[in-house]
């Protein structure tokens, strides 16, 4: 199996804790840790308001800011991790990035406070999707502890 | 054919002026000219039939208005006698309110002159025999000005239901701002056309009607400043901007909130305050994280200073363009009139903000560490240095054109056109780009937007709740300023300031004929204040809250509901109380 583990994040202090575990475990397992962070700007879609320029763009950078601390996180930590940003639908990109990096386990944090993007009906549809495809292990983590693990 | 029109009426005046015998010379003369006419290029035309046509001995003018004296337009008046079943003669009122009936001959006995419109209740006005009597002295009449009584038809209801709904639709985010708006829009002329086929009683206006309700001004002035807006703000001036505030402030995040309300509130009031926020929360984010410190801290107070900001100028928000093109309000009485207040509602405002995020503030900060501050310079390098200078000579030229081009009656939607054009010649960016950056969808929720207004006001909703808003206040023109600014400013909390100022105009403006003293539009600015001011009570009250709550939920901190309203609520009630103030001060009004 890969060692390579995945992290989707979005950053901020909410996903410290998972951050954490996630290098944790790779520190456990000798792995190198690959942050993700998904450019979303669907929020727009809703306001009347102008949107005249690149939010996206700005978007993009933000994530690289909030991986750079994750990142940092990770090196505090003597883990070795790298970085990518990428723009699009959360499991496509997920799929896509499992696919390009070899990733061997993803790790992700179950829904904050009903913000974020992991439910247990939504988790059960990737790993169908693409746990089965992919034979990658899913680790969802919640306040930093373990609570679930999904093995094809 | 509008040449062979003219000669035709030249021809009718000379015929019907002359003397009989001076007729038979000139008819000779026609009798050579009329040939010549056909000869002209265009369609043959039957002449005799339009002669006689235009043969006009009297005329009975009147003006209609309704019961608030604001002019009625086209409005179908009819004459009529007990001899004749057809009417003698009918017109439509005008934009004035004017209608004049034109008769070919003269009635002599009693006469019936009913006016109808499909919202108010018919009247009929008899003008005796001895008062057309006049007729034998004078060709024409004007009678005095009659009032139209309102009806509560069904189209009516209809398009309150739709105004309300749309209202809803948009504040519960059930639907995109402009789809619910277009959606109202479709409704009210399906009911007006299908409906109204079926019973007249659905009628709300026709098509061209509707179109007469968009405020072009407005629709060009704001696709002016989209395109400044986006160039300007695309250059990375307020990051850079955000950064060099960190940078001031040394780590003293008091300072730092302080300057970073400076900023956007300055930004806000020159451009807008949307775009403004969507720049400042990235930027504003990644530094309240690197500190350590609640990234919110920062941001809320800087929607906050976003919403109060553009209320010094005209082009600071889209409810002060509605404002100034519906009432006159040019961009130098804004910026005299609502300035001083503005600064005074930021400063009570920062004390607060100082005051609720105490805890956050008195933390010691803990700095950035060399990788992430070096992160942070690269994402707040200026990103186009010859774009921001460029665009900076032009803002200030399109600026003092907004000033200066008031003297000679120059439009700000003309001013910001040419402005925007200059840039785009001048910078040469990406045209498909820029074109792109216009809101397309803003501008179609505008014009829809419009019309749904004026389908409330052209069925009498506007006009009921006009009368029931003087009746409150009565001729207390205090009383009337605190009931706009808390008033406004509270619906304002939940409901979208867009619609709602629009909404409000037409009823300011009759409380500003109707109270004494109000004609220096003291109003209008307190509709301003409470609009802009409100959109600071609760996460819904601006597109400015959304938007930043939208972006800080992409870095896992959400802004909530009640975290939002904690704050938002009393600096709401604080800054209108200040606003209320200012204006009952400024305005001298006590």
């Amino acid at each position: 199996m890969s060692k390579m583990i995945l992290c989707p994040t979005r950053g901020g202090k909410g996903s410290y804790p998972n951050q954490d575990r996630a290098i944790a475990i790779a520190k456990e397992r000798g792995a190198e840790i690959l942050f993700l962070y998904i450019t979303n700007v669907e929020f727009l879609g809703l306001t009347a308001a102008p949107k005249l320029i690149d939010i996206e763009q700005e978007m993009d950078e933000m994530g690289e800011f909030m991986l750079a601390m994750a990142q940092e996180r990770a090196e505090n930590a003597e883990v070795k991790s790298s970085t990518t940003v990428r723009r699009g639908q959360f499991r496509k990109v997920l799929a896509k990035v499992i696919e390009e990096h070899q990733v061997g386990t993803v790790v992700l944090g179950s829904s904050a406070g009903g913000t974020g993007v992991v439910t247990e009906e939504y988790l059960q549809t990737l790993v169908d999707e693409i746990g089965a495809k992919t034979g990658v292990e899913f680790i969802v983590i919640d306040q930093g502890e373990i609570v679930n693990t999904y093995k094809p | 054919m509008e040449t062979r029109s003219t000669i035709h009426s030249l021809t009718l005046i000379l015929y019907q002026r002359l003397h009989p015998v001076k007729r038979r010379n000139w008819f000779f003369a026609l009798l050579f000219l009329i040939p010549l006419i056909f000869l002209l290029p265009g369609e043959a035309t039957a002449l005799p039939a339009d002669l006689q046509q235009e043969i006009i001995e009297v005329v009975i003018v009147g003006r209609v208005v309704d019961s608030q004296g604001v002019p009625i337009l086209d409005a179908e008046v009819l004459a009529l006698t007990d001899q004749h079943n057809e009417p003698l003669a009918e017109a439509h009122s005008q934009e004035d309110g004017t209608w004049v009936l034109e008769f070919r001959e003269i009635p002599f006995h009693q006469l019936r002159v009913i006016i109808e419109h499909p919202h108010f209740q018919s009247q009929t006005h008899y003008l005796q025999s001895d008062e057309l009597s006049i007729f034998s002295e004078d060709d024409i009449i004007q009678i005095d000005d009659i009032t139209l009584e309102r009806q509560i038809s069904a189209g009516f209801w209809v398009a309150t239901i739709v105004f309300v709904g749309v209202l809803l639709l948009i504040a519960f985010e059930l639907l995109h701002s402009t789809t619910a708006a277009l959606a109202g829009v479709s409704i009210i002329f399906l009911t007006s056309y299908i409906g109204g086929a079926i019973n007249p009683d659905f009628f709300i206006f026709t098509y061209e009607r509707g179109l007469s309700y968009i405020d072009w001004p407005v629709v060009f002035l704001v696709m002016g400043m989209m395109i400044i807006i986006a160039i300007v703000e695309g250059t990375g001036i307020f990051q850079w901007l955000a950064f060099q505030a960190y940078r001031l402030s040394r780590g003293r995040t008091w300072l730092l909130v302080l300057i970073l309300m400076l900023i956007t509130a300055v930004a806000s009031a020159l451009l807008d305050n949307f775009t403004t926020m969507l720049l400042m929360t990235p930027i504003s984010l990644q530094i309240g994280l690197a500190l350590g410190m609640n990234p919110l801290a920062l941001i809320i107070p800087q929607v906050l200073a976003s919403n109060v900001g553009g209320i010094s100028t005209l082009v600071g928000t889209p409810t002060n363009i509605l404002i100034g093109a519906f009432a006159g309000i040019s961009f130098t009485d804004f910026l005299v009139n609502q300035t001083v207040g503005v600064v005074l509602a930021l400063l009570v405002m920062g004390v607060f903000v100082l005051w609720f995020y105490r805890k956050e503030f008195r933390q010691q900060s803990r700095g950035i560490s060399p990788k992430l501050y070096k992160k942070l310079e690269e994402n707040a390098q200026i990103e186009d240095p010859e774009g921001l200078w460029k665009s900076g000579i032009v803002f200030i030229l399109v600026l003092i054109g907004f000033i200066l081009g008031e003297r000679i009656h120059l439009s700000l939607a003309v001013t910001a056109i040419a402005g925007a054009t200059i840039l785009l010649i001048w910078l040469k960016p990406d045209v498909p780009h820029m074109i792109k950056a216009v809101d397309w969808t803003t501008l179609v929720f505008f014009m829809a937007l419009f019309m749904i207004v004026g389908a409330i006001q052209e069925v009498g909703l506007i006009s009921l709740a006009a009368e029931g808003m003087s009746r409150l206040i009565g001729d207390n023109l205090v009383l009337g300023v605190f009931v706009i600014v808390f008033g406004v400013g509270t619906i304002s909390t939940v409901i979208a300031n867009i619609p709602l100022t629009a909404a409000m105009l037409p009823i300011v403006r009759f409380l500003t004929v109707s109270i004494p003293g109000a004609q220096n539009q003291v109003l209008f600015y307190a509709l301003s204040m409470g609009a802009a001011m409100g959109g600071n009570g609760t996460l819904i009250g601006g597109e400015a809250n959304l938007v930043t709550a939208g972006i800080t939920e992409q870095a896992n901190t959400p802004i909530t509901f009640k975290e939002f309203l904690k704050i938002g609520l009393p600096v709401t009630y604080l800054t209108l109380i200040i606003g209320f103030l200012w204006l009952i001060f400024h305005f001298q009004v006590y």
